[in-house]
């Protein structure tokens, strides 16, 4: 990993959907080894600016670099767990496979894969306590034990960048402390961290940095600057008893 | 059924053509039908089939006006092909472009791309000579020798992709961003199953014809996808439900002497909607079976409720079946299965909680006896209140109830004077809260003042709740701080939530 280049590197990126910006002139640099969360309203272009990253969704204009490399390049460094309401639940899947699936980029298309990324697959399950439920289809888990899933075939992926998408997004408290503790031990790897997150009030908490955004970056940086109430209030647009809360200081369990 | 496969052995080489074709047709259109169901483009589908009119007709007459050939096999798959691909295309490109959506799109593209074959066909009707007819209903029967070698090669071609880009394939279908993120050209993809799909469909028009070609498709895969959970045995699965629906399809249009395609069709049907009856874990008896085992929420709260307000908590089953409006059997049923759930000890005659029971039981009092006094607050005549309060109290999720307790300034009794529990979810030793939520006799630690409180009290400071004044709207605390001084506040409700203490 060449150390002088930032992990992320986001040069005025713009991204439009139709005639409608989901993302308006974006920059920002993130260094490797960071933790950053990314808040902002629904619809703010949160998962676009995901997309954008793992480079699935086209710039109009701008780019994004990995490690001082085009993004189309860079395949198979970025690991990512999507948002819940994205995936099909009915696939006719089973979580072993989908664990399989983070090392399905170490195999060319013609070969089999090998009794080596089946170990890893299972260690990643063993390592988010869903070994046992390996052979089940994911449809038949419970919320947390899907979210788990996917981080398995994340920490089976392994990359250099991890992206997740709202991973606390209606989880019970064992598998929001089981995916702490991934990303814990993941940055404690050296490696850079994303995550997409809506709760304001765990956000300082939880992250080295914050990025706040509505299509538009407002603002980037340590969570005590970017959890502003001036600049929250400018950009939720009055969704006002979330500031009440972060400002009283009794922000648990008070979501969004 | 037997008489007929001896003359299958002894008899016409038509009618093993006929099933040469029709086994080769469904497995393949079944095992592509797999992907289309889990896509979700059935409806794309059908637009290809009919677009295939289209090159059909092109290819025919390329061949025929340059090489005087008539009816070229080859030439008819490519123009398909093409014409399939362009459609597919075109609908992309303009449901991407403009604001109309996909469905609509496909409408218009592939009638307009399907008539503007019937009108090449009407304009050169004196080059060519295809049957419309056939084209729309199938002429199993009818399979030429180069039909059947284009049909080979469409099969082998199809499934080797299938199986050489199985992961590919089970990708871009499960997880396109990740597809995309590991490099895999998704667009490409896409295409190549597209394509795929297009060769597929021509093979299938000639046994069913262009307007069932989709049953083809889509019935066996949609009946293998209740019955499987991995994709390499939807595929399997797929291709069995296929090959039976022809076979049984073909025998009966055979004994009925009725068009072999649509008795195909129907017979695939019908397969799906035996399946969608039986299947074990997504067919509509077992769907009905669980209904019929579980045990309703409401029913299960009530039980507890019963239960609680029991003396000593405990009561036999003629308790339950007083006091509820549910049939002994039901109840019966239910205790039975709280008791699996170990919600409920029933030893003897008395049926009594477990902890776990019992917290559950707690936070539904809680909730009803909040509920009450909250509609007592609106102004609901009192005798009215329990019924309402019964009904509400099923709404206890934790945020709910908090938001409540919280709006009502943490009452300790609900109008009927009976107390209310403590909001035991958060009331855990160690944990930090707001002093609101304490009551009389928590001790605690101060770890957080509010900018709200002038009294000179700080962190570190131990703090005794006593009993409330002013109708339980004055929280009185007695604070002992590092010197070793006592003192006895006062708080209203806004202040008391600006003091964080964590619970000893």
């Amino acid at each position: 990993m060449d150390s002088e280049q930032p992990a992320i590197d986001v040069k005025n990126l713009t991204v439009s959907y139709g005639p409608v910006p989901a993302l308006l002139d974006i920059s920002l640099k993130i260094d490797a080894g960071q933790l950053v969360g990314i808040i902002g309203p629904n619809g703010s272009g949160k998962s676009t600016l995901i997309k954008s990253l793992l480079g699935f969704v086209k710039a109009d204009f701008g780019e994004v670099q990995l490690f001082g490399e085009d993004v189309e390049k860079a395949k198979g460094r970025v690991a990512y767990v999507p948002q819940r309401g994205s995936v099909d639940w009915d696939f006719p899947i089973t979580v072993r496979e989908v664990a399989l699936m983070g090392r399905y980029g170490k195999q060319p298309w013609w070969s089999e894969m090998s009794a080596e990324d089946h170990d890893i697959a299972d260690y990643a399950l063993e390592q988010v306590r869903m070994a046992d439920l390996r052979d089940r289809q994911i449809g038949q888990l419970s919320g947390g034990q899907q979210q788990r899933v996917f981080m398995a075939r994340a920490i089976a992926q392994g990359g250099d960048i991890l992206l997740l998408d709202e991973p606390f997004a209606g989880v019970d408290a064992a598998t929001e402390r089981a995916i702490l503790d991934v990303l814990e031990s993941t940055r404690e790897a050296g490696r850079t961290l994303v995550v997409v997150h809506h709760d304001l009030a765990t956000a300082a908490e939880y992250f080295d940095a914050l990025v706040l955004l509505k299509q538009r970056l407002f603002a980037y940086g340590a969570p005590e600057h970017v959890l502003h109430p001036e600049l929250l209030s400018e950009v939720y647009e009055g969704k006002l008893r979330i500031f009440a809360n972060l400002q009283s200081g009794q922000a648990a369990g008070g979501g969004v | 059924m037997y008489d007929w496969l001896v003359e299958i052995h002894t008899a016409s080489p038509h009618l093993i053509k006929a099933l040469l074709t029709g086994l080769l047709v469904t497995t393949v259109c079944s095992v592509i039908g797999c992907f289309i169901v889990l896509k979700r483009t059935s409806f794309l589908a059908d637009a290809l089939a009919h677009s295939m009119l289209a090159g059909v007709v092109v290819g025919y007459l390329v061949m025929k006006l340059t090489f005087g050939q008539e009816a070229h096999a080859p030439a008819m798959l490519i123009g398909s092909i093409i014409s399939g691909i362009i459609t597919v295309a075109m609908i992309g490109f303009v449901s991407r472009m403009s604001r109309v959506k996909e469905d609509a799109v496909i409408g218009i593209m592939y009638t307009g791309i399907f008539a503007f074959g019937g009108v090449l066909v009407s304009l050169f009707s004196q080059y060519v000579h295809i049957d419309l007819l056939h084209f729309i209903v199938g002429q199993l029967l009818g399979v030429s020798d180069a039909d059947l070698w284009m049909m080979a090669i469409v099969s082998v071609v199809v499934l080797s992709f299938i199986v050489l880009m199985f992961r590919s394939l089970q990708l871009i279908t499960f997880d396109r961003v990740m597809a995309a993120s590991l490099g895999m050209n998704v667009l490409v993809l896409d295409y190549m199953l597209t394509t795929c799909t297009a060769m597929v469909v021509v093979t299938g028009v000639q046994v069913v014809g262009v307007i069932q070609v989709v049953g083809l498709l889509i019935a066996p895969a949609a009946t293998a996808y209740l019955l499987c959970d991995r994709l390499k045995n939807l595929l399997w699965v797929s291709a069995l439900f296929g090959w039976t629906g022809f076979l049984i399809g073909y025998y009966l249009s055979e004994t009925l002497n009725v068009a072999p395609g649509a008795m195909i069709v129907v017979t695939l049907t019908a397969q799906f909607l035996l399946v969608f009856l039986v299947a074990p874990r997504y067919g509509l008896l077992a769907d009905f079976q669980r209904r019929m085992r579980a045990v309703p929420q409401q029913f299960v709260e009530d039980i507890l409720g019963v239960i609680l307000r029991a003396d000593q908590e405990r009561c036999g089953i003629e308790d339950l079946i007083r006091h509820t409006d549910y049939k002994a059997e039901r109840i019966r049923k239910a205790v039975h299965s709280m008791v699996k759930q170990e919600w409920l000890v029933y030893v003897g005659d008395v049926i009594s909680f477990t902890e776990e029971g019992r917290k559950h039981a707690r936070r539904l009092l809680r909730a009803h006896r909040l509920w009450e006094t909250y509609l007592q607050h609106l102004g609901v005549a009192d005798e009215e209140l329990h019924q309402r309060a019964h009904v509400l109290e099923h709404l206890h999720d934790e945020q709910a109830v908090d938001y409540l307790d919280d709006k009502l300034g943490h009452p300790l009794t609900d109008p009927h004077g009976a107390e209310i529990p403590e909001d035991f979810e958060h009331l855990v030793p160690g944990e930090v809260m707001t002093l609101a939520i304490l009551r009389d006799g928590h001790r605690g630690e101060i770890v957080k003042v509010g900018s709200l409180i002038v009294e000179s009290i700080s962190p570190g400071d131990r703090v005794a709740v006593g009993v409330r004044e002013d109708d339980s709207q004055t929280w009185v605390v007695t604070v002992t701080n590092a010197a070793g001084k006592e003192s006895k506040y006062r708080f209203n409700h806004q202040e008391a939530d600006a003091i964080s203490i964590r619970l000893d």
